[in-house]
């Protein structure tokens, strides 16, 4: 294992640790990364909204009338 | 007992929105959602004599949709698309020779406070425009990824992409996303 990573291979990391899937040496290369670099650090954070933001909920609902739509299309069909 | 016309009525008035938002979070066309939901019913209704009463009927439901959706991501996934992304960005649009951010490419300070509902909820919409302006592949490993929080072997198996592929398209679509939420959001 080198001694540094670059940030190409940071941002990989990041990417690959939300999967727990880092060695203990690649952990250990990731922290050290950033531990020296505030732009991955950023990246990292980013990375942590964007994955809230995505799994937000969506609270929009049918209207009365498109679920007559689905009943009345569904029921002209036979079972 | 009822008859079968109006059990069904009963599950669209009850089931139809939960459908309806599951779909959401998983595809940006609110009409394709509409119309999956729609299928979903409709395959429903023609098994409902094989509907054994073993699941809940929400349940029931939900495995349909879901298999409905897996379809359309199925078709949605075109080897031309996945080329185009490759195409166009690749890796040195970012990184310089040295494997480290070019200048314009800097990660930059995000100042978005989710405790400030006002706030959270501007910055959802900002954030979902830019999610629409990402290839369908693209939101489709996103969903894959965090919303189903399915593994990458199983999302590459899926949708038959390679393993490198994968962290392309998905380290793609992040950058996408920053610079579209860094022009909509952050300059305010």
């Amino acid at each position: 294992m080198s001694r540094t990573i670059s940030c190409k291979q940071a941002v990989d990391l990041i990417s690959k640790k939300e999967e727990a899937k880092l060695s203990a040496t690649q952990r250990f290369a990731l922290w050290r990364h950033l531990a020296v670099c505030s732009l991955c650090r950023t990246f990292s954070v980013q990375n942590k909204i964007i994955k809230k933001a995505l799994t937000q909920e969506d609270y929009r609902v049918l209207t009365t009338e498109e679920k007559e739509v689905i009943v009345k299309t569904v029921l002209q069909t036979k079972p | 007992m009822m008859d079968k016309e109006t059990i069904f009525r009963a599950w669209v008035s009850e089931h139809s929105d939960a459908l309806f938002r599951f779909a959401l979070q998983r595809l940006q066309d609110d009409e394709l959602c509409k119309d999956l939901v729609q299928d979903a019913f409709l395959a429903a209704w023609r098994n409902v004599d094989g509907y054994k009463g073993e699941a809940s009927v929400k349940n029931w439901l939900f495995v349909i949709l879901k298999s409905k959706i897996t379809d359309h991501y199925r078709k949605a996934h075109t080897r031309l698309e996945v080329d185009t992304i490759l195409r166009e960005h690749n890796d040195h649009t970012f990184f310089d020779e040295q494997d480290h951010w070019r200048k314009g490419m800097y990660p930059k300070q995000w100042r978005v406070d989710f405790s400030n509902r006002v706030e959270a909820k501007e910055f959802q919409q900002v954030f979902d425009s830019c999610g629409k302006k990402l290839k369908e592949i693209q939101n489709t490993v996103f969903v894959m990824k965090y919303v189903d929080g399915l593994d990458s072997e199983d999302i590459c198996k899926e949708l038959s992409l390679s393993s490198s592929n994968y962290w392309v398209l998905l380290h793609r679509a992040k950058v996408q996303l920053r610079a579209c939420l860094e022009k909509n959001w952050m300059q305010k």
